[in-house]
């Protein structure tokens, strides 16, 4: 099977400082890939790098294909590139459903004019989204909330409404920045069924994570960064005796 | 029953049923001149709204859109003798033109950068207007022709009146259909968080640039009836205070609420009149007036009083 994405030589330099260097790695399709390492060890700016948040500084990313070198984001989203955010970037001008609409914008009709005069077509497509926002709500959980303002949200409801907008736009890879931040245990097991069953349903999952127990669990690979650099990479059985993880994340077994 | 609220449609009928019977309450051609104005200052609130309220974008500098417009169209009218109906159309695309041309690099700016660079295009527009005396009539001001269409003369404030009550509601009508469609949603996705927009497959810039080119549209079509409507046209229109007023009226009345930014517009032009009474307190009166209300109401009259009834209910 050919790779989902490929990054090369990848480095990205904050004012003389490696963020990134040199790293190189697959995502096979249909799989749960995490990323692990510690705090400051690149994740989330690898995460900004592949979506196109960030342009690199050095190196090659291909996705689904193509080369997405300093694309944005936007276009990003066009070949089926999803994600969520570690700070919630949640729309608080608007309500629960509406958030998850914006994630089904370029599935749309996003002409102007129709929409300014409200013709049938756009109607049409806006009570079809209607209808799936509020089917992905509760797959993720949040039938309570489908007459919710967001700011009226608390915060863990907050994190799967975000995994509902990201699921919106139907992406072949979904990029999770820790999702379990911030949660209790019990929310933790939610989130980490949630997950599974969206790798179910044939969306490849790439996942940054602290929680070490969520990780083991449900990971097909593993990527571990230290510094910036792969530390290792492998299955969570492999991981857990490699003994430089061990020794520079896991801690002294 | 406040369930009314989730449906801004519920308030056009009532809209339109205010201004069919407003006039009713009219005695004098000054009650019609200052609806008038309201209905002017109204509809350019609402375009205005969907560029501050929704879109998040901020502009100091919508008069320089208006003040273009009425310019325009006073100017092919005037001067050159087109048919009005004609240089309407001119002054709409001359202005959708120049807010397009200007809005890329503008909108790349945000917050007070972005404030002052809109703050030095309406300066810039109302130089050139003051200046080019030769074209313009400078300072002093221009005289505009009346407008006809098909030969039924557009005179006076009751004929007047009628045309507006209709563009605003056909505004209205516009502002909220765009918000509540995917393009509504894209933009208020962008002030919401725009990194998430971006992600979620929006081209954030496009929609700044659609919607601030939407916005002085709107601006410059009542500038236009403005200038048809008053038959004399001065720089002021242009000016810096002007922008300020506009930017209020928004704010004022409740961001991110079409009827709020028309009661913003129904207030601020109708306070002024009713506080002559006060003479030389009258600014010191209608200036106590905001501050007060942006102090107890941040979020602005609309929206801070349909959540208070929404908890009351």
């Amino acid at each position: 099977m050919s790779a989902l994405m490929t990054v090369e030589g990848l480095t990205k330099t904050f004012g003389g400082v490696n963020a990134i260097s040199e790293l190189s790695f697959e995502i096979q399709p249909g799989h749960i890939h995490s990323v692990i390492g510690p705090n400051g060890a690149g994740k989330t700016t690898l995460f900004n790098l592949v979506t196109g948040v960030y342009t690199p500084t050095e190196g090659r990313i291909s996705f689904a294909g193509e080369d997405t070198r300093g694309m944005p984001p936007h276009a990003l989203a066009r070949l089926g590139m999803s994600r969520t955010f570690q700070n919630l970037q949640v729309c608080m001008n608007m309500t629960a459903p509406e958030n998850v609409m914006v994630g089904r914008h370029l599935r749309l009709d996003r002409r102007f004019l129709p929409a300014l005069l409200r013709l049938p077509a756009v109607t049409r497509g806006d009570r079809a989204c209607r209808e799936k926002a509020a089917e992905l709500m509760r797959f993720v959980g949040l039938e309570r909330y489908l007459d919710a303002d967001a700011d009226a949200m608390p915060y863990g409801a907050l994190k799967r409404l975000e995994i509902a907008r990201a699921l919106a736009a139907e992406p072949r890879m979904l990029l999770l920045d820790e999702p379990a931040a911030g949660l209790n245990a019990n929310e933790t097991a939610e989130i980490d069924a949630l997950i599974q069953r969206v790798a179910e349903s044939g969306v490849t999952v790439v996942l940054v994570e602290h929680d070490m127990k969520l990780v083991m669990n449900i990971s097909d690979h593993i990527l571990v960064l230290n510094y910036g650099k792969k530390l290792a990479e492998g299955s969570s059985e492999e991981i857990r005796h490699n003994p430089e993880v061990i020794s520079a994340y896991l801690g002294a077994a | 029953m406040w369930n009314r609220f989730r449906n801004p449609y519920a308030g056009l009928p009532v809209l339109a049923i205010v201004l069919a019977v407003l006039p009713l309450a009219f005695s004098n051609p000054y009650h019609y001149d200052v609806a008038i104005h309201v209905l002017i200052n109204a509809v350019v609130a609402v375009g205005l709204n969907l560029l501050i309220g929704y879109a998040g974008q901020i502009s100091l500098g919508h008069a320089g859109f208006f003040g273009l417009g009425a310019y325009t169209t006073g100017i092919l009218s005037g001067v050159y003798g087109w048919p009005p109906l004609l240089s309407v159309l001119a002054a709409l695309v001359v202005v959708g033109v120049l807010a397009f041309a200007v809005a890329r690099p503008i909108l790349r700016l945000s917050g007070h950068y972005l404030a002052m660079a809109t703050l030095g295009l309406g300066i810039l527009i109302s130089i050139v207007i003051s200046t080019e005396g030769w074209l313009t009539g400078g300072p002093d001001g221009m005289i505009v022709p009346t407008i006809s269409v098909f030969g039924w003369e557009l005179f006076g404030e009751t004929r007047w009146y009628w045309v507006m009550a209709v563009l605003l509601l056909v505004a209205v009508w516009l502002a909220l259909n765009l918000i509540d469609s995917p393009v509504g949603r894209a933009l208020r996705a962008v002030h919401g968080s725009e990194v998430a927009a971006q992600v979620a497959g929006v081209n954030t810039i496009s929609y700044k640039v659609l919607i601030f080119v939407v916005s002085a549209v709107f601006a410059a079509l009542m500038g236009t009836a403005s200038a048809h409507y008053s038959g004399f046209i001065t720089p002021d229109l242009a000016g810096f205070f002007h922008s300020i007023e506009f930017v209020t009226m928004v704010v004022l009345g409740g961001m991110a609420s079409t009827y709020g930014a028309l009661i913003g517009a129904v207030i601020l032009t109708t306070l002024p009149q009713l506080l002559t009474g006060f003479d030389d307190l009258e600014m010191v009166i209608f200036g106590a007036i905001l501050m007060a209300v942006m102090i107890f109401m941040p979020r602005g009259l609309v929206p801070t009083l349909t959540a208070r009834l929404r908890k009351g209910s």
